[in-house]
């Protein structure tokens, strides 16, 4: 059956001063139908792709005869320049009609995404024909081509009587036929288009829809934009073919820029590294990132480090069958890929994978190994979630171990707090002088010294948007007594929705984890820990049909 | 359950204008009626004409065309007859919606039409006769409105014929059911009526309780086992039941991102509360989160009983895991036992290829978890992937 994803023919349609003319269409149609013989000036020629998803006729667009094709798809000048959609039973025709041409392409019952695509594709070639046509009639020679190939075809047809199809004959004659035919089978196999117009201007094209896909369903380029939106300085870049064979592909008159960066980057640098050691700007960095991702180049993850933690993605093929664990006992000879990922079973930080009593060589490879299983979808990384969550208030006197009283109410700018926080115990509270808080500062810091005003000030706006029951089940807690933590503590709040993990934080906070983690365990009565996997980027974590 | 209250007809399948269209024997193509007036402007109907009045090859055929922002859906029809003038009648009955409408849902409607007058003008003339032609701006019009309004439209046309109308929202193909699916309702029972159904699914209703599986509503309810398939899957094609995985305390699951949904969204911390929580009781927020969150790789549910006993006080953990299931916070990771190692005389693996899970492998052979674990713990050419 086929796809969703696939057009089920390209189709070129002139039409001018003689009337329409259908010039060429690939696949070709089984018995060709007889075209009329004039010749027409090309005034506005229409080319179109078609495609087309019908389940019960597999043929979806041989019922319509090469005549009534013209007819329909020669459109009037004032559809030109916009999108032309069409759809007739199960066959949709897309294009872009210009004044010159442009490819339609057709996909009934389809995504609005992929017709858009699609279009997309159509509207570029129309360019690159007109382009060419202004430049050299490219179009109106080939055309001419074309319908001297179909003339031909159709007096032999009268003589010999045995039909044949006129477009066969085109193929090897026509350069724009050939073109349009690898457009056709690129769509429909990899999805990825290149062509080369009049073997000069570059028609490069990928629908997306193809190249990302999770666990059978294509990731709609919306959720693939959103997720490239959100791509962080710490995020790393990792390519999914090595280095050598990228570079291959590259055409001649990329940009350097982007060959620095694939000779640069590597599965342990973050982006902002990567920026540095490339030269390029962080932006730049960022655009050529996301350009490789939507190729299906590269995917995005977060820099392999001894602290990461690893597991078994749920869509990952595990038979012992599948051509991946082929893949992986070449590519690693005495290894079987179903041990390997049994191993991931559990989370397991790189650490806990490398043991440090084996040979650096064994090392070394285990680290390929993880990259690979990440390359191929295998892997993906959990990350830690913290959500603010106070008991609720029937639970409060489970929590009164220490006699403290009430914290009165703490408003905005009152400086009542201070000394609020010294309640309980006082060995405590005089100890709050404390010189250098064992974590680093980060610029948001104002002051060293533990009880300034200021410092204090801010703790109490920080935590001035909770709400009273959990101020108080915060202030509490009995690392609260102690102010760096409490203002550490404030300052993160807005962390702790769920939705920032423990490595956007230490980034953005320029903190170790032992510091967050320290944290966390000191105010774990308030906090609630998750993993799991993060959501913005694994979407690229999945592996693709 | 009102399956019309799914379609929520707002500006999202709206029908924007209905319009007849003739060949007139000495202007050609026109448009006769159109409800709005004035909706089609004479530069939009000279665009698209040539795929409203077509050539024979496109007649009876559903076309859709976009043109000027604007989609219009129609299937011309051709009527051939030695009393018409220029011996046949062509005309099509068409919707006009805005371009960036889904119309599929619209295209059977559009079809049905052409029969409807198609049938009339066979029997009645009711198109070629010019009185009884007039009647058709009112119907168009009545038309307009109950398929915007409600989706359907019953309309009787004369003394003989009925127009009968409804929008059918399409949905995604349902999962193929496999015999440990464990089908749960996503509404109340209690809101159907029982009668609603096929014989087949009021046998199987009683026994969907969202513990047992298919297999096993199969044996109780005593029905074929491919016809519960069947019935379950018609079930999950109208969104009535959903499916979990069969629980047993020494089932694993962990989190995914959507657990962070509890803390966003406090309709769905409501019905969480009250969905798990104890019969006469009524946990919180904080409980139940840590508890969603202390489903961990290597946890079970046992663990989770023995390590969260305080915060279990008030919830069921049978409802727990199924809410947490049904709502996609947690996820299920199921054994999957694989064969790497054997010697070229053994046989090749048929169950234990990595493809499938403890759960299939029970359900297929009979054997209960125990066995299964006893039998491959001691087999050194076995490893167990989770996942």
């Amino acid at each position: 059956m086929r796809k969703k994803t696939s057009p089920i023919s390209v189709i070129l349609v002139s039409s001018g001063s003689r009337g329409n003319k259908l010039l060429f269409r690939y696949p070709f149609q089984k018995v060709s139908e007889n075209t009329s013989s004039a010749t027409s000036k090309q005034r506005s020629p229409y080319v179109l792709n078609t495609s087309g998803d019908s389940v019960e006729d597999q043929d979806g667009d041989s019922r319509f005869s090469d005549s009534i094709l013209a007819t329909i798809l020669a459109t009037k000048s004032d559809m030109c320049g916009k999108k032309f959609e069409l759809k007739i039973d199960n066959v949709r025709f897309v294009g872009h009609p210009t004044l010159l041409q442009a490819p339609h392409t057709i996909q009934a019952n389809a995504d609005t995404s992929v017709i858009n695509c699609m279009h997309n594709l159509s509207r570029r070639i129309a360019i690159a024909l007109q382009h060419e046509e202004r430049r050299c009639q490219y179009l109106t020679r080939e055309a001419k081509l074309m319908l001297a190939v179909q003339d031909e075809v159709t007096t032999m047809t009268e003589t010999d009587g045995t039909p044949q199809s006129p477009f066969r004959q085109i193929l090897p004659k026509c350069k724009l036929a050939r073109d349009l035919k690898e457009a056709y089978d690129s769509l429909c196999t990899t999805g990825v288009v290149r062509l080369h117009i009049n073997n000069w201007l570059e028609v490069s094209f990928c629908l997306p829809h193809k190249i990302h896909r999770v666990g059978g369903k294509h990731i709609p380029p919306e959720a693939l934009e959103r997720s490239l939106k959100a791509i962080r300085p710490y995020h790393a870049l990792l390519l999914l073919d090595n280095e050598k064979a990228l570079l291959a592909q590259l055409p001649l008159d990329c940009s350097p820029a982007l060959v620095r960066l694939i000779k640069t980057c590597s599965a342990v640098k973050n982006l902002q590294q990567l920026a540095q050691d490339a030269d390029l700007a962080l932006l730049q960095v960022f655009q050529i990132a996301a350009h490789l991702v939507y190729w299906g180049k590269a995917i995005i993850i977060y820099p392999l480090c001894e602290n990461n933690v690893y597991m078994l993605s749920p869509h990952a093929n595990i038979c012992i069958y599948s051509p991946l664990a082929e893949q992986f006992a070449l590519q690693f000879p005495g290894h079987d890929l179903p041990s390997m990922l049994a191993k991931f079973s559990l989370p397991v930080s790189l650490s806990e994978f490398r043991n440090p009593l084996d040979a650096p060589v064994h090392e070394a490879q285990l680290i390929q190994m993880v990259v690979w299983m990440l390359q191929h979808r295998l892997l993906f990384q959990l990350h830690t979630y913290v959500c603010l969550l106070v008991p609720p208030i029937e639970e409060e006197p489970g929590l009164r171990e220490e006699e403290l009283p009430l914290v009165t109410r703490v408003t905005g700018r009152s400086l009542s707090t201070p000394s609020a926080l010294s309640f309980g115990s006082p060995t405590s509270s005089d100890d709050m002088t404390l010189t250098s808080p064992s974590m680093d500062n980060s610029s948001a810091e104002l002051q060293t010294g533990g009880d300034s005003p200021l410092n204090k000030r801010m703790t109490e706006t920080l935590l001035s948007s909770l709400t009273e029951h959990e101020r108080q089940a915060i202030l509490r807690v009995p690392a609260a007594q102690n102010p760096e933590d409490l203002r550490l503590f404030a300052r993160l709040l807005h962390y702790f929705r769920g939705h920032h993990h423990l490595e956007e934080i230490m980034y953005n906070e320029n903190m170790r984890r032992s510091q967050l983690k320290t944290l966390f365990d000191k105010f774990r009565s308030v906090l609630v820990i998750t993993n799991h996997e993060d959501p913005i980027i694994s979407l690229f974590q999945s592996p693709p049909d | 359950m009102n399956k019309n209250s799914v379609l929520n007809m707002g500006s999202y399948r709206r029908i924007d204008c209905i319009f007849f269209s003739e060949f007139h024997p000495t202007l050609g193509p026109k448009i006769t009626y159109q409800v709005p007036e004035e909706y089609i402007s004479r530069e939009l109907f000279d665009t698209v004409q040539v795929y409203i009045i077509t050539k024979p090859e496109l007649q009876n055929k559903l076309i859709t065309v976009t043109a000027m922002e604007k989609k219009l859906i129609g299937c011309p029809v051709c009527i051939e007859h030695k009393k018409y003038s220029r011996n046949a009648l062509l005309f099509n009955l068409g919707l006009v919606c805005d371009a960036r409408t889904k119309t599929c849902a619209l295209e059977p409607i559009v079809k049905k039409l052409s029969g409807y007058l198609t049938t009339l003008e066979l029997e009645s003339g009711f198109i070629s006769n010019e009185e009884s032609k007039q009647k058709l701006l009112p119907i168009l019009s009545t038309l307009l409105e109950e398929l915007n309004v409600t989706g359907a439209c019953t309309l009787p046309i004369d003394d003989s014929n009925t127009i009968h109308l409804k929008l059918i929202e399409q949905r995604k193909d349902p999962l193929v059911v496999q015999e440990y699916d464990v089908p749960v309702f996503t509404k109340n029972k209690d809101h159907f009526t029982k009668s609603q159904w096929d014989l087949t699914t009021q046998q199987i209703l009683p026994f969907v309780d969202g513990y047992r599986h298919i297999q096993k509503i199969s044996a109780e309810a005593d029905v074929e086992l491919n016809l519960v398939r069947i019935a379950v899957q018609n079930l999950l094609y109208y969104e009535v039941v959903t499916l979990v995985s069969i629980f047993q305390y020494s089932n694993v699951y962990c989190t995914t991102p959507k657990v962070q949904n509890l803390i966003d969204k406090k309709c769905l911390q409501e019905e969480c509360i009250h969905y798990v929580s104890k019969l006469g009781q009524r946990t919180n927020l904080r409980d139940v989160f840590q508890l969603y969150c202390g489903l961990t790789p290597g946890t079970t549910v046992r663990d989770l009983c023995s390590r969260y006993s305080h915060q279990l006080q008030r919830v069921d953990e049978r409802k727990l895991i199924q809410f947490g299931l049904m709502k996609g916070l947690i996820r299920r990771l199921q054994k999957y036992p694989v064969k790497v190692v054997r010697d070229e005389r053994s046989r090749p693996p048929r169950l234990y290829t990595g493809c499938h899970s403890y759960d299939e492998i029970c359900c297929k052979t009979g054997m209960s978890y125990k066995e299964l674990d006893e039998r491959l713990e001691n087999d050194p050419n076995i490893v167990v992937c989770w996942k």
